[in-house]
């Protein structure tokens, strides 16, 4: 996983006290964090919860994080050793569901249900070929930030373009989907 | 709205300066508009990754299995899965063929400027990945002709298809079909080079290893010269 130099303010900020920077990190990670504990727990609803667990243990345990990996790396091992020690638990206390969360700590905000994170297969496939047929400028740019984990200072280097022009090319992919997504109906429910 | 979108992209991949991300995350924090732009821009991310991932895994269940098979293979099989897995992130292989759209990739390499990214792209032929394939499973040892070897390598005494001057190591592999391939094509990856050089009598000479062009040219051109 690469680094996000984008982290790095967030993490600043959530470590700061920053409900708004820790409210951001949740809706940027969330997608991903879900798509993992689905794919290792096979359940939607233990995922979901899990899920919640582990942003609230982010919260709590975000000034032990000092950078030496991405920090999704970091939230993602939260959430896998959460998910360990909820199969133990389960299995050692069949009669008992998992314990119970410290309800006085912050609240992940609940704004995006998991049914909403998660892509239909179909809709996915849509999206991909639709981003494979933005054009090559577009398609160059927004893939080196989002599969090779570039920032625009690096991809502006390797294509030789200004910094702007970069800025500019990721943001229009992305508007391009969204407004591809929103043509198809995927997400607005 | 552009001007948001725009500046909410930037946000998210951490390249606003500190003061125009606060400004810009408590916007977020109050409109859920906002927000639920930025929620889809995580949720982009993502498919994306995700689906970039679950295709490189494929090369590299075939690296992996053939290195177990072909354990002389480690560097080229690293090699081409490494060129082969830039290339996927940034094009939509056909899953059973690993073709490239060449028109796309001559586009891109105009768009990439480095030079070894043009040399990775330039060079990436619709048969090389089957031709990497066949080398690795291929268990046989050739008969590599003296007339091959660069000057100044020296075969490896526990391994006839090795050569080394010491500083560089070259492999060869011999294949009597040429796959299509109609001139001297080749591409690197990391530190390694790999040459794929059809012989005038109808076979395809393969060679690999950390030998750059400068060293492999007059190799290639005495492989030409002397029949």
């Amino acid at each position: 996983m690469t680094a996000n130099k984008g982290d790095d303010m967030l993490v600043k900020e959530i470590q700061s006290g920053n409900t708004m920077a820790f409210e951001a990190m949740v809706l940027k990670y969330q997608p991903k964090l879900m798509s993992s504990l689905v794919g290792y727990t096979k359940s939607h609803d233990q995922a979901e919860e899990l899920c919640q667990k582990t942003f609230l243990r982010v919260w709590q345990k975000i000034d032990s994080f000092r950078g030496d990996s991405a920090l999704f790396t970091w939230i993602y091992r939260i959430g896998i050793n959460l998910a360990k020690n909820d199969f133990a638990s389960s299995y050692a206390k069949s009669s008992k569901l998992t314990h119970p969360l410290d309800q006085d700590e912050h609240d992940v905000p609940q704004n995006y249900s998991p049914e909403s994170i998660l892509i239909a297969e179909e809709s996915e496939e849509k999206i991909m070929n639709f981003i494979n047929n933005l054009d090559i400028d577009t398609r160059t740019a927004f893939t080196l930030r989002e599969v090779e984990g570039k920032t625009y200072d690096e991809i502006a280097e390797m294509l030789r373009c200004p910094i702007g022009t970069v800025r500019s090319r990721i943001f229009r992919a992305r508007q391009l989907i969204l407004e591809y997504m929103d043509q198809e109906n995927i997400l607005n429910g | 709205m552009d001007k948001d979108l725009e500046t909410l992209s930037a946000l998210y991949d951490g390249e606003l300066d500190e003061r125009e991300a606060r400004i810009n995350l408590e916007k977020i924090s109050l409109d859920e508009k906002l927000k639920n732009t930025f929620h889809k821009l995580g949720v982009i991310s993502e498919l994306v990754q995700r689906n970039t991932t679950q295709k490189a895994s494929k090369i590299r269940f075939l690296s992996d299995h053939y290195k177990k098979i072909h354990p002389v293979m480690t560097n080229i099989v690293t090699a081409a899965a490494t060129v082969m897995i830039t290339l996927i992130a940034l094009y939509q292989f056909d899953d059973d063929r690993f073709q490239v759209d060449k028109e796309s990739t001559l586009q891109l390499s105009t768009a990439l400027s480095s030079e070894e990214a043009k040399i990775q792209l330039f060079n990436a032929d619709q048969n090389i990945m089957e031709h990497m394939i066949s080398i690795m499973q291929s268990n046989s040892s050739q008969k590599v002709s003296k007339n091959w070897i660069p000057v100044g390598f020296e075969v490896n005494p526990n391994n006839p298809n090795q050569f080394s001057n010491g500083r560089n190591n070259l492999f060869f592999h011999l294949e009597n079909k040429q796959l299509g391939i109609k001139k001297v094509k080749y591409f690197k990856a990391k530190n390694n080079w790999i040459y794929l050089i059809p012989l005038q009598d109808g076979r395809l000479l393969t060679a690999y290893g950390d030998v750059p062009p400068s060293v492999a040219d007059p190799m290639i051109q005495s492989i030409y010269q002397r029949k």
